[in-house]
């Protein structure tokens, strides 16, 4: 498969860890949070949660991966693209955090930041991992980490 | 309530496409084959260090991705939904029992949050009631009794020399009664879900959202939990039940195995400590769990068919707290007996010297399993109960510190003039052992009537129990995930990052709990979202203490996650250096069974394996 198609493959995969996560934290803290109003924040359409949803969904699936795709080569924890893929979710995640704040402060902000970073962890996670599975690169990274250690 | 409903489609659109494209990935052997044969392996070699290594191709190719159990079996998800194999069911109890555990800590993290500040501020009481309920409930069935299960499954088999558990389909069913049950338990949240995501197409809404999380504590105390409208009570009540089945149906299957399935040479005498607390939890589980399950139809009837079994007199709210904590104290054993043979397992090995007096840890498991069902009162000294019946109560239960205490002494007994090797299993036994100490005593104290008359109603109960439940209990757990990692994967984790784990576990725990115990001394009652200004440090010292604890959970999945994945292969069967000890034991031999066999069928492929991935 071409790489940008496993890319998006990884970040559909991504983006449904992503969803399902945030939809835990929305319905088991009964709404507190309105993470869907964070959502809209993030994307910059603060009036409409769902053209807000979609928007961050189509990042989450092309967008991203493609930027992913991109700057791959130069993102520290390599050569396994899941490691990397957690690198590059957390600078998302600094984004996501600044912008979707609102006016959420005290505990609930602390749960907020912990939780939304364990998800994007979730997100780049998955996203490097389905990516590097597809595009057949386990075994080449591999021997490349038994190379490495090989010479010091 | 669109939003919701929007994301609940793309979820479903979603999943398929992941599963897809994991399948496509494919699950077993996805390295690259290559040609070429397998370079010769040292007998010797030290193997866990993956700089002497180099892999070659085919060796690659063979190699498993998750356990040393793929042969003969069908890919991907089939092979985990129809299995029968005591190894593949073991993992999957083993995998339950995280997600379960990770569902309950959340609840535990947003207990905690809660808690931070003195007022009820961050979610409403009612919300607050429900979340110690569900974790309480979360935790005990659904979290350590399937993980303990999931790691008798998977090893003592292999402990006793069994070819599988006794009853291989009723193991399967065991198991796939857990989920439904957990779904049941935890129905407010999901109906939550599923009907906020059907109210546009307008069906059966109604029903699904009058289900709410369940808010009436743990114990299911009568006459709140019969006078509770929320019918959620009665959906996780049957889930209780059916959660009950599987476990007494494992349980049965662990006692009928151990009876009759050992290998011949493996006497009663030379049973290893895991596979004896097993079989003594399994018997604990076979008298205490029918008694739940029958005391849970009574409340179901109590609710629901006008029935007064726990209303009038004769019976009452007192006849529930009896029959409640005759299972109940029991389950603490049953909790926490499979913790305390994992600790007899694995601490001697990383001492380099045999257990400290291995009959006596038999004899005080047996006491223990024998005194748990004489203690159940000591909850309920605080309910008015007759005074000689208390007394009676008070002295078994004081007792039985007696072969808890031998237990933690021939502990440190087999740590005494040993060489220990501060290996992550060892630091987080370490742990064990001294939080048991810490949680254990504390304990003793409670059993004292005029002392719990004082403390039964405070936080220093809840510091008690967590100091062994969040204590001995997850830190064996994870002291048996990094000691038999390599024979689960084939792979070993990276271990600094793993002691640095341990470690972080063992703090969180006595940061978050002694604070409690504390609290508890200065008479801070508990199950409760508010409390007086004057403890928000302790109260915030204790959730700092939570968050370390989450930081190690979350390090503890790092660490095995990225070890299954990545981690560098172990060569040799013996990565801990048991041999020069004579530890060597039966499930190790097992595994270096499986490696030679591996070995052997990629020197086979090795000349002739085409250089398709998908085709294992």
């Amino acid at each position: 498969m071409n790489r940008a198609l496993c890319a998006v493959a990884g970040g559909g995969a991504g983006t449904t860890v992503l969803s399902a996560l945030l939809l835990l934290l929305e319905v088991e803290t009964r709404s507190a949070i309105q993470i869907f109003a964070v959502i809209a924040r993030f994307v910059g359409t603060p009036g409409n949660q769902t053209i807000g949803f979609l928007l961050f969904v189509a990042a989450g699936v092309f967008a991203w991966p493609l930027l992913f795709l991109a700057v791959e080569d130069y993102l520290p924890r390599g050569p396994d693209p899941a490691a990397r893929g957690v690198v590059f979710a957390t600078a998302l995640w600094l984004v996501f955090v600044i912008t979707g704040r609102g006016t959420l402060r005290g505990p609930l902000l602390a749960v907020y930041v912990g939780y939304t970073l364990f998800a994007h962890w979730g997100y780049g996670f998955t996203l490097g991992a389905v990516y590097g599975r597809l595009t057949d690169r386990p075994a080449a990274w591999r021997d490349r980490v038994q190379e490495g250690r090989e010479t010091p | 309530m669109t939003w919701v409903s929007g994301l609940v489609a793309l979820v479903a659109v979603l999943l398929p496409v992941a599963l897809v494209a994991h399948v496509l990935g494919g699950t077993e052997g996805r390295d690259q084959a290559g040609n070429g044969s397998a370079e010769p392996v040292a007998e010797d070699g030290g193997t866990v260090d993956g700089a002497e290594s180099t892999i070659t191709h085919a060796e690659s190719r063979a190699w498993p991705s998750i356990g040393f159990t793929t042969h003969g079996k069908p890919p991907g998800l089939r092979r985990w939904l129809t299995t029968v194999d005591h190894k593949d069911i073991g993992l999957l109890y083993i995998c339950f029992g995280v997600v379960a555990a990770l569902w309950g800590g959340t609840d535990a993290m947003m207990i905690r949050t809660e808690l931070l500040t003195a007022p009820v501020d961050v979610w409403d009481l009612q919300t607050y009631n429900a979340l110690f309920t569900t974790h309480g409930l979360t935790m005990l069935f659904f979290f350590v009794t399937p993980v303990f299960t999931g790691i008798g499954n998977y090893f003592l088999p292999l402990l006793i020399g069994a070819d599988d558990l006794a009853f291989p389909r009723i193991n399967a069913i065991a198991f796939w009664l857990l989920p439904p049950s957990l779904v049941m338990l935890r129905g407010g949240l999901i109906t939550e879900v599923v009907g906020k995501a059907l109210a546009p197409f307008g069906v059966g809404v109604e029903s699904l959202l009058a289900l709410e999380p369940i808010g009436v504590g743990w114990t299911l105390y009568t006459p709140l939990s019969i006078q509770t409208t929320n019918p959620q009570v009665d959906v996780a009540l049957l889930g209780l039940h059916l959660s009950g089945l599987a476990t007494t149906m494992a349980s049965i299957n662990f006692i009928v195995t151990a009876f009759t399935e050992r290998a011949p040479d493996v006497g009663w005498d030379d049973i290893d400590l895991f596979s004896w607390n097993l079989l003594v939890t399994s018997a604990l589980i076979v008298v205490a769990f029918p008694l739940l399950g029958s005391a849970v139809v009574m409340l179901l009837l109590d609710r629901n068919f006008g029935t007064t079994f726990f209303l009038t007199d004769g019976g009452g709210p007192m006849l529930w707290q009896h029959l409640f904590w005759f299972f109940g104290h029991p389950e603490v054993y049953i909790l926490v007996l499979p913790a305390f043979g994992l600790t007899s397992l694995i601490l001697p090995k990383f001492t380099g010297r045999t257990l400290f007096g291995y009959r006596f840890i038999v004899y005080s498991t047996v006491a223990i399993a024998v005194l748990s069902f004489g203690v159940w009162a000591h909850h309920m000294f605080s309910t008015g109960l007759d005074p000689r019946i208390r007394a009676s109560f008070m002295i078994v239960s004081v007792a039985i510190a007696v072969p808890s205490a031998v237990k933690e002494f021939n502990w440190i007994a087999t740590l005494w003039n040993g060489r220990v090797r501060l290996t992550a299993p060892m630091i987080c036994l370490l742990g064990t052992l001294s939080t048991f100490v810490v949680g254990g005593i504390t304990g003793v104290f409670l059993a004292s009537i005029p002392v719990d008359l004082l403390l039964h109603g405070t936080y220093y109960v809840v510091g008690h129990f967590h100091l062994i439940i969040v204590g001995v209990i997850p830190l064996s757990m994870f002291a048996a995930s990094y000691y038999w990692f390599p024979l689960l994967t084939g792979r070993l984790y990276d271990q600094r990052l793993a002691r640095v784990q341990a470690v972080t576990a063992v703090a969180g725990a006595f940061l978050t709990f002694v604070p409690l115990l504390l609290l508890g001394y200065e008479g801070l009652p508990r199950r409760s979202g508010t409390y007086p200004a004057a403890f928000v440090p302790l109260q915030q010292t204790a959730s700092v203490g939570a968050l370390l604890l989450a930081v190690a959970v979350v390090l503890w999945l790092i660490v095995l996650v990225q070890g299954a994945r990545v981690g560098p292969r172990v060569r040799d069967a013996d990565p801990w250096d048991l041999r020069e000890t004579g530890q060597f034991t039966r499930e190790w031999q097992w595994f270096e069974g499986q490696l030679a066999e591996y070995r052997d069928q990629s020197d086979g492929d090795g000349g002739s394996a085409a250089p398709d991935r998908r085709e294992r």
